[in-house]
């Protein structure tokens, strides 16, 4: 079986991120990039099933900057066999999801496998989208995922519990965060990762039109917290309390 | 000396109200530091604000002959702010403002009580870096860095806490103020105090203010930890790398010490497979170039043997995971209540000396259990020998005592120091000798002599007089 993994360029988690001065989004120069934490634990799911004998074959996508190669590099080195990136900067959910349907459909994957969200934009979209473009039963917020029998069982988190689905295959998988626990790449693999196929395309090659859809209108931080003060005696914190706080009567 | 209640009642006419303690808690908190093997015994805690407060305690103790111990973080290592003798404890907590910055000179002016991560944080928000750096750098205070001469994991790049300390003012022994240097890089006007007080564990005076020199901040670090069958296949890994990368850090430690650390923490193996030893290496990935070149001292490495398997981070996340695998350790040694030494030697002798320390304690000690991690890029060793299940807290004390003996003969037969960068206090006190001639020790009482003649001055610490 082919799984198709998606996988997205975004900055660093670990990386404070700033407003940019205009506020049209997030200052990214000299800004760490890394691959978005979720579609870590997609391509190690991916390669688990690989070394399962599950997976045949896996074949990784991303749509993004040139510089996204790195990033399917990263995903080559863990086990991924061949990539594909597609050239869009700052392409938005339903392009990125209608490119991965076209992909879709010329490589014909029994399953796909995507980050629940990617920690940039916090969309929770491309999942869900390319399941409905592609006619696909969805399996999302997955922490545990068993193929067998032409089926997938997904084991998805839901507020207040877990909740078991079964889909026929082909199908789509968005992974949370308890899925797995994502290995490093080694130095060896990132070697050989060098000498695995990566092909670049364009949008125009699947016939999308990504032209943004939804306008940003403005980025602010979050306002900042007042400092606290320090009150002399408990009857001018009673009196705050009342009167400033009005929190008690 | 004088009567208990009239110590109590001047010190407090010296600081502001209620900054003098008594209390049994306040005396046993700030009364020592992380030994905690030493019966604590302060006569009071002061916690003075200003340099004048602290200046008018050191008159006071010359006065009345009274032993003052300067407390920081209280993250010591080796006793050295521990008060066991009924002295006066001066603790800096509220010295802890970063008075000035000065872009030009990439420097920050900071009382002796600012927390090592203050000066850090400050420094980001300043965009710059302040790159000393050690697993108690949250409470560890700049007045106790300099007084150790503190290290950590950056030195191999950027060197100890004094290579950082533009400038001083410190109080002295004699309770004159010394502004030390004045901030200069380039002051050749004879004897360089500053020099003198940083190491001197608070037995000259206190440091009460620092110029501290700021680096511009590293880019992209990156993590690569490699798998390295034996031990003398680290200093090849070492020479290798240095002679093409400027590495930022470079540590290692045993397979032992990534067993530990991967059962009692939330911290996943490097790489499946188990090599004797790891090697962590740090640098600045600033282009596709140095990334290139780690890549190829990496296979050079394979071909010659020297490392079996290797993982590099791809983001700061996974560089933060992989530095737990060394920071952990002591952590997560603490429980097994190991025997701990902080040795160091020219690196070309570290492989000789780790031999002839393994086979010491393999022969004579076989059912100790021994970990070894350091910061091997400046020769600096953290030797962990396990108590066994089976022996009494006491016993493993006891038999650890000859082991001293053992390891501080290796130490001067390597010509190495019995402390790296822990500092001497009371712990390492008895074994200086190993370290320093006697004829330097007597200098080294003569200077004290100079700066605090009436022994006020941390008194019992790194040597006595």
């Amino acid at each position: 079986m082919k799984v198709l993994v998606a996988v997205k360029r975004v900055v660093d988690a670990n990386v404070k991120v700033r407003v940019a001065a205009d506020n049209r989004g997030v200052d990214l120069t000299n800004v760490k990039m890394a691959m978005n934490p979720f579609c870590e634990i997609a391509v190690e799911e991916a390669v688990r099933l690989k070394e399962k004998g599950v997976a045949t074959e896996i074949l990784v996508v991303a749509v993004g900057p040139k510089e996204a190669q790195e990033q399917i590099r990263t995903a080559l080195a863990l086990g991924a066999d061949r990539g594909i990136l597609v050239e869009a900067a700052d392409a938005q959910p339903l392009a990125i999801a209608k490119i991965l349907k076209a992909i879709v459909d010329q490589e014909k994957p029994g399953l796909v496998i995507t980050g629940k969200q990617s920690i940039d934009g916090d969309n929770n979209q491309v999942g869900q989208m390319l399941a409905a473009l592609t006619g696909m039963g969805q399996g999302t917020f997955a922490s545990e995922v068993n193929v067998a029998d032409g089926k997938v069982k997904v084991t998805r988190e839901i507020d207040g519990g877990l909740q078991t689905v079964e889909l026929k295959l082909p199908a789509l998988v968005s992974t949370d965060l308890r899925l797995n626990e994502p290995r490093y790449a080694s130095l060896p693999n990132i070697m050989k990762a060098k000498k695995k196929p990566l092909d670049i395309k364009a949008p125009a090659d699947f016939g999308v039109d990504v032209a943004p859809r939804v306008k940003t209108v403005k980025v602010e931080a979050p306002a900042a917290r007042k400092a606290g003060i320090k009150v002399k005696t408990v009857e001018e914190l009673v009196a705050k309390l009342k009167n400033e706080a009005k929190v008690i009567q | 000396m004088t009567d208990t209640t009239q110590i109590i009642a001047g010190l407090t006419s010296l600081v502001d109200p209620g900054r003098v303690l008594t209390d049994a808690d306040s005396l046993k908190h700030y009364g020592c530091d992380w030994t905690k093997k030493y019966e604590i015994k302060p006569l009071a805690i002061v916690l003075p604000k200003t340099v004048e407060q602290v200046q008018a305690i050191v008159r006071f103790a010359n006065e009345h002959k009274l032993g003052l111990v300067p407390s920081g973080g209280r993250t010591g290592l080796s006793a050295a702010a521990v008060a066991t003798n009924d002295e006066v404890v001066v603790a800096f907590d509220l010295m802890n403002k970063v008075l000035d910055f000065n872009p030009t000179d990439r420097t920050a002016r900071c009382q002796a009580g600012v927390v090592t991560e203050q000066l850090q944080q400050f420094a980001e928000d300043k965009g710059l870096y302040y790159p000393v750096d050690f697993a108690s750098a949250g409470s560890s205070q700049l007045g106790g860095n300099i007084s150790t001469n503190a290290g950590g994991i950056k030195v191999i790049r950027y060197g100890m806490t004094r290579d950082w300390v533009a400038g001083l003012k410190v109080v002295t022994g004699k309770g004159d103020v010394l502004d030390l240097n004045a901030d200069l890089i380039k002051n050749a006007t004879g004897y360089d105090f500053r020099h003198l007080f940083i190491g001197a564990e608070g037995t000259l005076g206190f440091i009460v203010e620092a110029t501290m020199k700021l680096a511009r901040a590293p880019k992209n670090l990156t993590v690569m930890v490699l798998g390295v069958p034996e031990f003398r296949a680290i200093m090849q890994v070492l020479n290798a790398f240095q002679s093409k990368i400027d590495l930022t850090a470079f540590e290692f430690f045993s397979e032992k010490a990534v067993q530990l650390v991967t059962a009692h923490h939330n911290v996943p193996r490097p790489f499946d497979t188990a090599t004797p030893y790891y090697a962590l290496l740090e640098f600045e990935a600033v282009s596709d170039s140095v990334m290139d070149e780690a890549m190829a001292l990496f296979e050079a490495c394979v071909e010659n043997g020297w490392a079996s398997d290797g993982v590099i981070s791809q983001s700061e996340s996974q560089a933060a995971a992989l530095w737990r695998l060394r920071e952990g350790i002591s952590e997560t040694l603490a429980p097994f209540i190991p025997y701990k030494n902080d040795i160091s030697v020219v690196v070309s002798k570290v492989p000789d000396f780790l031999e002839d320390i393994d086979a010491i304690v393999g022969s004579q000690y076989p059912d100790f259990e021994i970990v070894w991690f350091g910061h091997i890029g400046d020769g600096n060793l953290h030797l962990n020998i396990l108590k066994p299940q089976s022996l009494a807290k006491e016993e493993f004390f006891k038999r650890c005592e000859t082991v001293n003996t053992q390891v501080f003969e290796t130490v001067q037969k390597y010509n190495g120091s019995v402390s790296a960068e822990h500092g001497v206090g009371l712990t390492k006190k008895p074994y200086l000798h190993y370290t320093r001639s006697a004829a330097e020790i007597a200098y080294m009482k003569a200077v004290k002599q100079a700066f605090d003649p009436n022994n006020v001055m941390n008194p019992g610490k790194v040597f006595d007089l």
